[in-house]
C-alpha cells in the first residue's frame, strides 16, 4: 500500500518535472549563435547562420540525401530520402530541439558547448 | 493430458492477442503523426501489453510483445526502426514486469504510465546509440511528458478492459 503511494508521488513528479523541461527547452531556453550538423556522429557543419548566405547544403548517408536550406538566418529541412519525412516537418530550428533524422542519422543541433563534450 | 489441452488453449490465446496487437499497431502506423518527433506515438498497442502482463506471466507476455515487434517492423515503412522499438519495448516489459506486484487491478494506469515512461527512455537510448549523438536527449522530456498521458489513457483501456472480462481471455 505504501509502495503504492510512493510510486504515484513519484509518476506525477515525473510527469510535473518533464513538463516544466519542456517548456523552457520549447520556449524560454536562449538561443546559442552556432548550429552544429552531424551525420553518423561526425560533425560536418558549425555555423553561425545570422552569418550565413543563403544556402543549401547536401547530405548524403549510405545514397541517400539530405538537403538543409540556410534562409534568413534560419536552418530547416528542405529536403529528405528519409521514410518518415519527421525531419522535414520539425520546420525551422528556431527552439531547444535539433532537427533529427532518425533514418539518415542526420542532427541540426544549436552548439552549446554541452554537446562539444560529449561529442568526444 | 489435462495439461497439454491447457497448453494449446494458452497457445491460442497468445497467438489471439499478438494479432490484435498487430493490427493496432498497423492501424496506428497509418494515422497520421501526433508531432513532428521521433518516437511519439499513442502507443495502442500497449494496450494488449498491459492486458496481456495482468492476465498471463511476463514470459507470455513478452512472446506476444516480441512477436508483434518482429512481424509490425515488416508492415513498417522504416523497417530500422526495429532497433528503437525492441529497446523500448523490452525496458517497458521489465519495469512493468518487476513492478507489476505492487498494482491492484484499479491501478493497472499507474503501472502502464511507468511502461510508457520506459518504453520512451529505451528508445532514445538506443537513438543515442545508434545516432552516436547525446542531441536526441533534448526530446526526452517532451517525450516522457506525453508518455505520461498516453500511458494512463492506453493503461485506463487495458484496466477497463480487465475488469470487465474477469475471465482469463
Ligand atoms: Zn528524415
Amino acid at each position: 500500500m505504501k509502495t503504492k503511494r510512493i510510486l504515484f508521488i513519484l509518476a506525477a513528479a515525473v510527469f510535473l518535472i518533464s513538463g516544466i523541461i519542456s517548456v523552457y527547452l520549447l520556449f524560454l531556453r536562449p538561443k546559442p549563435e552556432k548550429v552544429r550538423i552531424t551525420s553518423d556522429g561526425e560533425t560536418l557543419y558549425v555555423l553561425e547562420p545570422a552569418r550565413e548566405e543563403d544556402r543549401l547544403i547536401t547530405v548524403e548517408y549510405e545514397g541517400r540525401e539530405n538537403v538543409i536550406e540556410i534562409k534568413d538566418g534560419r536552418v530547416h529541412m528542405l529536403k529528405a530520402d528519409c521514410p518518415d519525412h519527421i525531419c522535414i516537418e520539425t520546420g525551422w530550428l528556431d527552439n531547444g530541439l535539433p532537427i533529427i533524422c532518425l533514418p539518415n542519422r542526420l542532427v541540426i543541433e544549436y552548439e552549446d558547448g554541452r554537446t562539444d563534450a560529449a561529442a568526444g | 493430458m489435462k495439461s497439454k489441452k491447457m497448453n494449446a488453449k494458452k497457445l491460442a490465446r497468445l497467438g489471439l492477442l499478438t494479432a490484435l496487437a498487430l493490427i493496432i499497431y498497423i492501424v496506428e502506423l497509418r494515422l497520421p503523426d501526433i508531432a513532428p518527433i521521433p518516437g511519439m506515438k499513442l502507443g495502442l498497442a500497449n494496450i494488449v501489453t498491459v492486458c496481456a502482463l495482468f492476465t498471463f506471466s511476463p514470459k507470455e507476455t513478452a512472446l506476444i510483445l516480441y512477436a508483434r515487434i518482429i512481424l509490425g517492423s515488416i508492415f513498417a515503412s522504416n523497417p530500422s526502426a526495429i532497433l528503437y522499438s525492441i529497446s523500448g519495448g523490452t525496458l517497458c516489459l521489465v519495469g512493468m514486469a518487476l513492478l507489476r506486484k505492487h498494482f491492484s487491478k484499479k491501478s493497472i494506469w499507474l503501472c502502464s504510465v511507468y511502461g510508457a515512461a520506459l518504453h520512451n527512455i529505451g528508445q532514445t537510448a538506443a537513438a543515442v546509440f545508434i545516432m552516436r549523438t547525446t542531441a536526441v536527449l533534448a526530446y526526452l522530456p517532451i517525450l516522457i511528458f506525453f508518455a505520461c498521458i498516453s500511458g494512463a489513457l492506453t493503461g485506463l483501456t487495458a484496466q477497463f478492459i480487465i475488469l470487465r472480462t474477469n475471465k482469463k481471455y
